[in-house]
């Protein structure tokens, strides 16, 4: 069963001020598929996830599970799982209780629920903690028994609220794993919000980005990196943001820091100086002024390739290399 | 004595120059930080131990107020073991103890619930309405409540008459008058209620979120979620409600009922008065006080037995 999204619109009323949340979006995710959306705070990602979760109210627009139209359908009813963000464990609950606490809501006997709750802890590998209780837990262990409340049950579709915001690093990389097993063995549609384009890049069957209550860009994380359909996906898709110089007759000229070229002066290209050099591990990102323009560039480099700050030198890329963008309207040229 | 231990331990410094941390912690910290604790100790001193130790003497003594106190012994002990009017009295003060403690609750519970979330002016004015009661002195309150019972041209009696509902003598008949009682405690549960409500306010709206979309009630989300997780703060305020309702029952029963009719409303507070000021046995006015704390003290008590047995139970039993 997919999950469509159909012309979603929802305007929030803040103290006067009208606040377009979802400005029309159409959207699915298909069975079995991962689709992650990514977009800065603010853009609306969130708002729309509680639309299909049943908390928030559309003000106009449908929501399809398979053929059935679930938009006035109480969140209960419509066979939606979510694991939230900070998991939302019951804090006076042991973890046995918290994964069970779904089916024991749906009125499942208790015997009953015991049974499941023990193997979907097994699957997860927190049968060892089912008599902790979530305040004894590490951030990575409450995600994980979140996960197992959502897989107690198979819903028709599960969503993902920023899950992995407040793991570290190290676990956010195997948490990532995780949920995709925890997907492909539900086999429904599972829509992840993230505003961590990272994450999104590594996780998704496709990706939609979304920005100012918007959906700018709907693909494979692949295609969205190699063709971004604006300035603004551009910007906000990648694991560093597109440099976009303005050229003439209206258009702007994208480039991935990962394919500038930065050269010692002799070499051809446009001249400029070092402003500051970032260095990340076997890699630096290089900031460079040209002596043109007002805009600077950002390239990323090998650290061995290093400048220091104010190295005079020249900045090239190939052609092929170029995005080009309609200055006006940010499309794709 | 705290402060003298602290500068014992800073003694075998002296000569060296402290380090930031053994001032911030040392004796400066304790100077600074004592006088802060002074007015609250001084207060408690004055007011809470040295009367309670006064009255823990004088419950073994004959003491009328004119002469100096005379040393008993045993005497009070055995009087209260026979004293029937006091015991009466107890059960007085523990029958309404019953019904208005767990009344008190409910309704500031309740009403915390009901007002918990923020709907305009309907909220303010519910929750001004709510605490009002409390915000009013205990004496004009009672007064308040002694129109309003009262059998000739009181309200309550009036609105029961039209309605068709026999009048339950609330000033005249016993349990009339205990209903009276209970009526006047009842509703002064503002505290309680603002209580109530912080800790209602203080449960993250998720929790309900994942309710909702697990598909549970909102009984269940009550059940389950609401009241478990208010708990340990209605239980705090279950003792102390235990604790105002038996010893400050002591003004609505001499203002509203006077102890009557035939000592049906003669709690064990009024009754010590009585005792202590109207017969003038100070002595063995404070052997009854300081059994009233004590059985009050154990009454308290049971709520927060009975809580953890609840909590631990409820952990794994979800």
């Amino acid at each position: 069963m997919s999950l469509r999204i159909l012309g979603a619109h929802k305007v929030f009323h803040a103290r006067g001020a009208r606040v377009t949340a979802l400005g029309g979006i159409d959207l699915e995710a298909r069975d079995g598929e991962l689709l992650v959306i990514v977009g800065p705070s603010g853009s609306g990602k969130s708002t729309l996830l509680r639309a299909v979760a049943g908390l928030e109210p559309l003000d106009a627009g449908r929501i399809l599970i398979g053929d059935r139209d679930v938009t006035g359908v109480p969140a209960g009813r419509r066979d939606v799982a979510m694991v939230f963000q900070e998991a939302a464990l019951f804090p006076h609950l042991s973890v046995a209780a918290n994964i069970g606490i779904g089916e024991r809501a749906r009125g499942s006997d208790r015997r009953a629920v015991e049974a499941r709750v023990r193997s979907v802890a097994e699957t997860l590998a927190v049968d060892h903690l089912l008599g902790r209780m979530p305040g004894e837990l590490s951030g990575g262990e409450r995600q994980r028994v979140a996960l197992a409340r959502v897989m107690i049950r198979v819903p028709a579709v599960c969503l993902l609220d920023e899950p992995l915001a407040s793991v570290d690093a190290e676990l956010r990389l195997r948490m990532r794993g995780e949920i995709r097993t925890v997907q492909r063995s539900l086999g429904v549609p599972m829509v992840h919000v993230t505003h961590d384009q990272v994450e999104a890049m590594a996780m998704g069957d496709r990706v939609a980005v979304m920005d100012a209550g918007r959906v700018l860009q709907c693909d494979t994380p692949a295609e969205v990196y190699a063709r971004p359909a604006t300035m603004a996906v551009a910007r906000i898709f990648g694991p560093l943001p597109m440099n976009l110089l303005p050229v003439d007759e209206g258009t702007v000229v994208g480039l991935r820091p990962e394919r500038v070229r930065v050269c010692l002066p002799e070499a051809g290209g446009r001249a400029g100086s070092v402003v500051e050099v970032e260095p990340a591990g076997e890699e630096c990102l290089v900031r460079v002024k040209p002596d043109d323009a007002n805009t600077d560039l950002l390239a990323r480099l090998p650290w061995s390739d290093a400048p220091t700050v104010g190295d005079r030198v020249t900045v090239s890329w190939r052609p092929q290399d170029e995005h080009h963008f309609n200055a006006t309207t940010g499309e794709r040229r | 004595m705290a402060v003298k231990r602290h500068v014992a331990a800073v003694g075998p410094h002296k000569g060296t120059a402290p380090t930031a941390a053994s001032r911030g912690r040392g004796v400066g910290a304790a100077i600074r930080r004592w006088p802060l604790a002074v007015p609250y100790l001084l207060g408690s001193l004055l007011l809470v131990i040295v009367p309670l130790a006064l009255a823990a003497a004088l419950a073994f003594t004959d003491y009328f107020g004119f002469r100096p106190p005379e040393f008993t012994g045993a005497d009070n002990l055995v009087r209260l073991a026979g004293d029937r009017a006091f015991w009466d009295a107890v059960g007085v003060s523990a029958v309404i103890a019953v019904i208005v403690v767990p009344l008190r609750l409910f309704l500031a519970v309740g009403a915390a619930l009901l007002l918990a979330r923020p709907r305009g002016a309907r909220t303010a004015v519910g929750r001004a309405a709510a605490y009002l009661p409390s915000a009013i002195p205990d004496a004009a309150w009672a007064l308040l409540w002694l129109w309003i019972l009262n059998p000739l041209y009181g309200p309550l009696p009036a609105v029961l008459g039209a309605l068709g509902v026999a009048d339950p003598g609330f000033l005249t008949t016993p349990w009339g008058a205990r209903a009276g009682l209970v009526l006047v405690m009842a509703l002064q549960v503002g505290e309680a209620f603002i209580v109530a409500l912080a800790a209602r306010a203080a449960i993250p709206n998720r929790l309900y979120e994942a309710i909702e979309l697990e598909g549970g009630s909102a009984w269940f989300a009550m059940t389950r979620v609401t009241l478990p997780l208010m708990a340990p703060i209605v239980l705090v305020l279950a003792v102390r409600d235990i604790v105002v309702v038996v010893q400050n029952a002591f003004v609505p029963a001499m203002l509203v009922t006077d102890g009557g009719p035939a000592n049906a409303t003669l709690t064990a507070p009024l009754l010590i008065y009585r005792r202590a000021f109207e017969y003038g046995e100070l002595g063995y006015a404070s052997t009854l006080s300081v059994t009233l704390l004590v059985l009050t003290g154990v009454a308290a008590a049971l709520p927060l037995w009975l809580a953890a047995r609840l909590a631990a139970r409820q952990r794994t039993r979800a």
